[in-house]
């Protein structure tokens, strides 16, 4: 439930929540919040804590900072320093509000929305941070990281003559060989920042660099060696990070939008599922003193669901199981048989010609505006209902017939309601078939009998068309 | 690179070269705007060789002068990453040296200067081998590849090497 928001269309988040754990096994995993001059103790090892903390962004979207220390059982101070390492590796996205006890309660009703458990109603007055794992993001930045760890390596295995990076000490800017003519000042002969005037120093980034390199021939084989080892290494361990990269590259983004955004959105979903949520944040609109235009993220709320679903939004909201169209459907996607399109035609259960004519009356319904779906069950319901009364109804009067024949004709006409006139007449029919030659009736009935219905029916669901109206006002008296 | 190449410019004449030497006046004049300079795209203009075509000047309204637009031909120089130039040291220091190819100005860094060279400071700086039988210092001439080029809109630098087979000095008019 919280990995697939109802908020979510036609975007699948597996790949994505895999690349992320890959990303933290590879590049997170020694990290340790402790500062390296600190004694590192077996008890305070705290490595793999920032992969811990990946994972559980994760499986969540937006999320306040103190409720994941809380999930996560770590001390706020710690999960900040973690999650303050993301937002400078480009991680993640960060939103922090000053919040009334009214706003916190919108988040918990957003909360409540695209997870099925209910957040607690913290109150506090306080700036609240919120954290969610920025996807587009997460691609790029993984796929710079490694293009530059494999460049580097190379470059230096093939000895290939790299510009020359010069870097400030002051102010920590970086520049290169290619900058060198205006970096050159008269006074003296070396270079210096164009910004604070400091002398830049030569940036070695030589992998090797401690090796006194002195050209020696046998030094230098050992260095390349060296360097052919990493690269094969770097390969070989960063393949499946690399694979999921490759997987991922065609994929639709997962995008969650801006903090408030996502909040309206889902608090929009909730509304649409039908839970009257009390800290719904469109009701508690006073409460969102924060911000000057809460209708900003709503609005695109409308754009989204104005693509005709929704019908299906009022069916239960569930958006998230739509078809999808064949061209949208890739290869890495998971998707369930209905979203495929599958299982689609319901195994209707033919009961004779009534079934038949539900049949029918489906196809015809289908074609029409799924809203008047439910409204034509009803419908259809209340019309068998009709049907077996007069048939009922029919049957009695048959009995009276038998009893005396002649004026049959004229009460039909009197007691039947007009519509049904034909159909109670080729009952009579029958009905009098059998009365006088019960051996041909035998044979012909299951033929002329079916045949009789269908009509019937089908004229009668024309027929109905213009009663349509009455039904529906029926109905909705009876919801009212 | 050098590259022969047709361009276009669109020349302004004054009224009062109007008369007999319209014509050589606005090719003297079109000399004097083109050669030397360098745009990214072609890079620097070397010279004029010779006029394609003049179009039909268009008299511009409220000043008189005249719009005509010319076809040239010329030579241009274009730097290209790895190429070889020879070129002229300018500077010596301990980053490395500055050296020029015609107009095209080439940085080699400390690093992209053979190990074996060490960096002399003092009057004179230059780089010198243990054996002080190279000598890299201003006014020499040095072979260079070129690994490196910064093209802006009206100027092109260039970062050079000369630690690879056949490069370095080549002819040095101080030690001659």
């Amino acid at each position: 439930m919280e990995k697939s928001g109802p908020v979510q269309k036609a975007v699948v988040l597996q790949p994505f929540v895999k690349l992320v754990r890959l990303v933290a096994r590879a590049f997170y995993d020694d990290y340790t919040t402790k500062s390296d001059h600190q004694q590192k103790s077996a008890r305070s090892d705290n490595r793999g804590i920032a992969a811990v903390v990946l994972d559980a962004l994760a499986r969540r979207q937006w999320v306040r900072e103190e409720d994941l220390a809380k999930d996560l059982q770590l001390h706020a101070k710690q999960l900040r320093k973690i999650i303050r390492l993301f937002e400078e590796e480009k991680l993640i996205m960060r939103d922090h509000r000053k919040e009334t006890a009214k706003g916190a309660k919108m988040y918990s009703a957003a909360v409540a929305a695209t997870t099925d458990g209910r957040a607690e109603d913290k109150v506090k007055l306080h700036t609240h941070s919120y954290c969610c794992l920025d996807y587009a993001q997460i691609c790029d930045v993984v796929r710079f990281r490694l293009h530059r760890m494999k460049k580097r390596l190379k470059d230096e295995l093939e000895d290939k003559n790299t510009v020359q990076e010069y870097g400030c000490p002051n102010c920590q800017r970086k520049y290169n060989a290619l900058d060198a003519l205006r970096l050159i000042s008269m006074e003296d002969d070396s270079f210096h920042c164009e910004n604070c005037n400091g002398e830049l120093v030569v940036e070695c980034n030589k992998l090797t660099s401690e090796e006194v390199v002195d050209g020696d021939d046998n030094a230098r084989r050992r260095r390349r060696e060296k360097l052919k080892n990493m690269l094969q290494k770097l390969e070989v361990q960063m393949k499946p990070l690399t694979d999921q990269l490759n997987r991922v590259k065609d994929l639709p983004i997962p995008e969650f939008g801006s903090f408030l955004a996502w909040e309206a959105r889902a608090a929009m979903a909730a509304r649409a599922n039908g839970d009257l949520n009390p800290n719904d944040p469109l009701r508690s609109q006073s409460g969102y003193g924060s911000t000057p235009m809460p209708f900003l993220g709503e609005t695109k709320v409308e754009v989204n669901l104005g693509d005709g679903n929704e019908d299906v939004k009022s069916k239960g909201g569930d958006s998230s199981l739509k078809v999808l169209p064949p061209w949208m459907i890739k290869e890495g996607m998971n998707l369930t048989e209905e979203q495929r399109g599958e299982m689609r035609q319901e195994a209707k259960v033919d009961g004779g010609s009534r079934g038949a004519a539900k049949l029918s009356e489906d196809k015809k319904s289908a074609s029409g505006n799924g809203d008047e779906k439910d409204l034509k069950d009803e419908y259809l319901k209340a019309y068998y209902l009709e049907l077996l009364k007069q048939q009922e109804l029919a049957a009695r009067r048959n009995q009276q017939e038998s009893a005396g024949e002649s004026a049959s004709d004229i009460q039909l006409g009197t007691t039947s309601s007009g519509r049904q006139v034909s159909m109670k007449a080729k009952r009579e029919e029958e009905d009098e078939d059998e009365d006088e030659e019960d051996v041909e009736w035998e044979e012909k009935a299951p033929v002329a009998a079916n045949g009789n219905y269908k009509v019937d029916l089908n004229v009668e669901a024309e027929a109905s068309g213009g009663e349509e109206e009455e039904e529906e006002d029926d109905i909705d008296w009876e919801e009212g | 690179m050098f590259f022969h190449i047709v361009l276009e410019r669109n020349m302004q004449l004054h009224p009062r070269f109007f008369g007999r030497n319209l014509r050589e006046n606005l090719v003297s004049k079109l000399m004097k705007d083109v050669e030397g300079t360098c745009s990214g795209r072609h890079g620097f203009v070397v010279a004029i060789t010779g006029i394609e075509s003049i179009g039909k000047g268009l008299i511009r309204d409220g000043t008189g002068f005249v719009t005509f637009p010319v076809k040239y031909q010329c030579v241009v120089f274009r730097p290209f990453k790895g190429e070889i130039l020879e070129a002229v040291v300018t500077l010596v220091n301990k980053m490395g040296f500055f050296a020029e190819a015609g107009p095209v100005q080439i940085f080699v860094s400390k690093h992209l200067i053979p190990d074996d060279m060490e960096f002399q400071a003092g009057d004179m700086p230059n780089y010198t081998t243990s054996d002080g039988s190279v000598k890299i210092q201003k006014e020499c001439e040095v072979r260079l590849k070129i690994i490196g080029t910064r093209v802006d809109a009206t100027e092109i630098f260039c970062v050079g090497t000369i630690k690879d087979d056949f490069l370095g000095v080549i002819n040095d008019p101080a030690a001659a």
